[in-house]
């Protein structure tokens, strides 16, 4: 059976039955309910563990080229065990995404090789990096970002903060943005360094979320010393190697989010059932039309995939897939949690490296604005769309601040 | 090859121009061969199956065109399925151009003693034409519309690019019709024609939908108010996007679900897509009349022609909330 978009191939079909056999082998079972309730640091022992059985059989960096264990893959063969994974509902790599994409694809496609000897090797042993670009006064404007990176002889020295850094309190590394010199346009003078998250003068807090999550961290950083040999790219240039660890993961997470949320529509059956609402037709036919909306969200990821593989990728297509995406999950969870009822604001359990599929309605929807304010938010789209995409004019820019 | 034959019908149909009558359309694509596109090879076709005939759709709602193309089309796909003797003629009257009706929304028709009786609702051509296809669950067959027990009642809608009909059979002779399928194969052949209704309804709406958008971001882009294009205010601009995405996930379920017609449940596929197009269709219809002002309600501007289809389509097929209902049907398992 296909899971989506065209036939497979001979030899794609191959890959997924060979990753859907090893899934079924080696996935965590019962890992939704073994990581409900618990502490940080039991998701983190799970993170670590299935990471290591990843890597093992080469799933965790089919994007790397090849040479490295498990790299090489074409873009339609990460595509198949991207599917698969959301199929067989294994746990994301929350700990390590930053990791084996950002860091690896940036150190690939501007590292030096002394760099990439330096750093992937570490990579695939499991260590983990976090990522210093957004600050407090810099989300969606992040060229306006201001923590300041001095060069001082073969050095510099880093002061600012940073924030919404996932899982910095675990990080051994981090992909930091800075400025060093002037700021005109904002998108010049920036440094893009990778900074060792053990220096002396980098402080960490975790940033309690309205979940009872404390996934995201802020970094302080108070004269932390990197040296040059640890910068990637030229002092100046380090918006463009920004661009390129944004892009990274070439639309693969959205084709994994939104195939969990079509594998999760059965939940709505759940919570009907629970609610003894399995006839009500308000409540069904809210669910038909959002049915269609999450097929259609999987078929925009999967389709942008495919342009992707055949490399005729649009400037705005990947804002369509994110806010398709986003939207639709938005819908996805009022929905759960109208049917909840009262009984879904009894239910607080939290579940620890969950997506937005965990049932627990109340949970799920205050977990959903990771998707329409992170990684872009919905607003940033909607100018990207109507911009770069439709061609409808800039607003001036003369009032300042 | 269906990208050759939707440019093709781009071309011939920008010419014709937008809302163009059932006079100047119907001879064009019948001249042009769209009536052969979803036909086999071996009976004379282009063998382009439903996505062929869905790019010919499209391109008739970017044009909001008067033809009857979908009740020919629905005719053609009946009579190439049945396994009646006389199927190759019929087949070339069909595709010389002879008008044959169909209806584009509920039909319920029984057949007893060699007679049909029954109700055909939001029927297109069905005073041009000679014969009505009706199909349900007991029976499909080409009627003879001339003769005694038929009754022709005009509906007239606001959307005057349809010439829709109600037609009511009571105890109509089938004396110059066909019988094209009974029992178990007449349940399987309706099957597949609802399917081809819902994709076609479909691809029609998002046709038109992406014509009616592009016509008003081009007019926000010309129309200027306080010194300025009003494509420059970002309040118009994020509810542009919003179509924009919503315009591209309901064009990519559809050809997401042409893609897979033959390997998953083709019925619930086709409910889908009918049902995200014309509500999406019907939001940009919405929003397009209200982001071109004043200018959108007056027959001056095409808008209406488009909104009045889009209003139009909602109700085609199985009516908005039936949509929705049969798809929970699926994913609740009842």
């Amino acid at each position: 059976m296909q899971t989506n978009g065209s036939a497979d191939s001979e030899a794609l079909s191959a890959l997924r039955g060979e990753v859907r056999a090893w899934l079924k082998e080696n996935m965590p079972t019962g890992w939704r309910e073994a990581m409900t309730g618990v502490e940080q640091e039991a998701f983190v022992a799970l993170q670590r563990d299935w990471f290591g059985k990843l890597v093992g059989a080469g799933y965790a960096t089919p994007h790397w080229p090849a040479g490295w264990p498990g790299g090489g893959r074409s873009l339609a063969e990460q595509k198949v065990i991207y599917e698969e994974v959301a199929r067989a509902d294994a746990p994301r790599l929350i700990m390590y995404f930053v990791a084996l994409y950002h860091a690896a694809c940036t150190l690939i496609e501007c590292g030096s090789q002394e760099q990439k000897d330096k750093y992937l090797p570490g990579i695939l042993k499991g260590e983990v990096w976090c990522q210093g670009f957004s600050e407090p006064n810099a989300g969606s404007d992040l060229a306006s970002l201001r923590t300041r990176a001095e060069l001082k002889g073969d050095r510099y020295v880093i002061n600012g903060q940073k924030i919404w850094s996932t899982m910095a309190q675990y990080a051994d590394r981090c992909l930091l943005l800075a400025r060093s010199g002037p700021s005109d346009p904002p998108q010049g003078g920036l440094v893009y360094l990778l900074a060792d998250m053990r220096a002396k003068g980098v402080t960490v807090r975790p940033i309690h979320q309205i979940t009872g999550d404390d996934e995201f961290c802020e970094v302080f950083f108070d004269d932390v010393e990197v040296p040059v040999e640890d910068r990637i790219g030229e002092d100046g240039a380090g918006w463009a190697v920004a661009q390129t660890t944004l892009a990274s993961e070439r639309g693969l997470t959205l084709v994994e989010l939104s195939l969990r949320m079509r594998y999760a529509l059965p939940r709505f059956r759940d919570v009907m059932q629970a609610q003894g609402r399995l006839d009500d037709p308000i409540l069904r036919r809210d669910l038909g039309a959002l049915t269609a909306k999450v097929h259609a969200a999987c078929a925009v990821a999967d389709r942008y995939l495919l342009k992707r593989i055949a490399g005729d990728e649009q400037v705005g297509d990947a804002s369509i897939v994110k806010l398709c995406y986003s939207r639709t999950l938005r819908d996805f969870v009022s929905l759960g949690q109208r049917m909840a009822g009262l009984e879904g604001q009894y239910d607080v359990a939290f579940m620890r490296g969950a997506t937005q599929e965990t049932g627990h309605w109340a949970l799920d929807f205050m977990n959903s604005y990771n998707w329409t304010i992170a990684g872009g938010s919905d607003e940033v789209q909607r100018n990207i769309l109507s911009e770069r995409m439709l061609g409808m004019p800039r607003e001036p820019k003369a009032w300042r601040l | 090859m269906i990208e050759e034959l939707k440019d093709a019908a781009h071309r011939a149909l920008t010419d014709a121009g937008v809302g163009a009558s059932e006079d100047k359309t119907w001879p064009l694509l019948v001249e042009l061969g769209w009536l052969l596109v979803a036909l086999p090879e071996d009976l004379g076709g282009i063998e382009q199956g439903l996505p062929g005939a869905c790019a010919i759709y499209g391109e008739l709602g970017r044009s909001v065109a008067a033809a009857p193309y979908l009740p020919a089309m629905l005719a053609m796909e009946a009579v190439t399925q049945s396994g009646i003797e006389d199927r190759d003629s019929w087949i070339e009257r069909l595709s010389g151009g002879e008008y044959v009706a169909a209806p584009l929304a509920r039909c319920s028709v029984r057949v007893k003693g060699g007679a049909l009786s029954g109700a055909a609702s939001a029927v297109q051509a069905a005073d041009t034409a000679e014969h009505l296809l009706v199909f349900s669950d007991e029976i499909v067959a080409m009627a003879p519309l001339k003769t005694k027990g038929v009754e022709i009642v005009p509906r007239i809608t606001w959307d005057e690019t349809r010439r829709l009909f109600d037609v009511r059979l009571d105890g109509a002779a089938l004396d110059g019709g066909v019988v094209l399928a009974e029992g178990d194969a007449a349940r399987a052949l309706s099957r597949r024609l609802t399917v081809h209704r819902d994709f076609a309804l479909a691809a029609e709406s998002v046709g038109a939908a992406n014509a009616m958008f592009e016509m008003t971001v081009e007019y926000l882009k010309t129309r200027k108010q306080y010194g300025r294009p009003l494509a420059m205010f970002q309040a118009l601009k994020h509810r542009c996007a919003d179509l924009k995405m919503q315009i591209s996930a309901a064009e990519a379920l559809l050809q997401d679900s042409l893609d897979k017609l033959d390997t998953e449940d083709a019925l619930t596929m086709g409910r889908m897509a009918k049902q995200l197009a014309a509500a999406t269709y019907f939001t940009v219809a919405e929003e397009a009349v209200q982001l071109h002002g004043g200018i959108a309600v007056t027959k001056e501007h095409a808008c209406h022609l488009y909104l009045k289809r889009a209003l139009l389509n909602q109700h085609l097929g199985e009516g908005v909330d039936r949509y929705e209902l049969d798809i929970a049907a699926s994913v609740l398992g009842a």
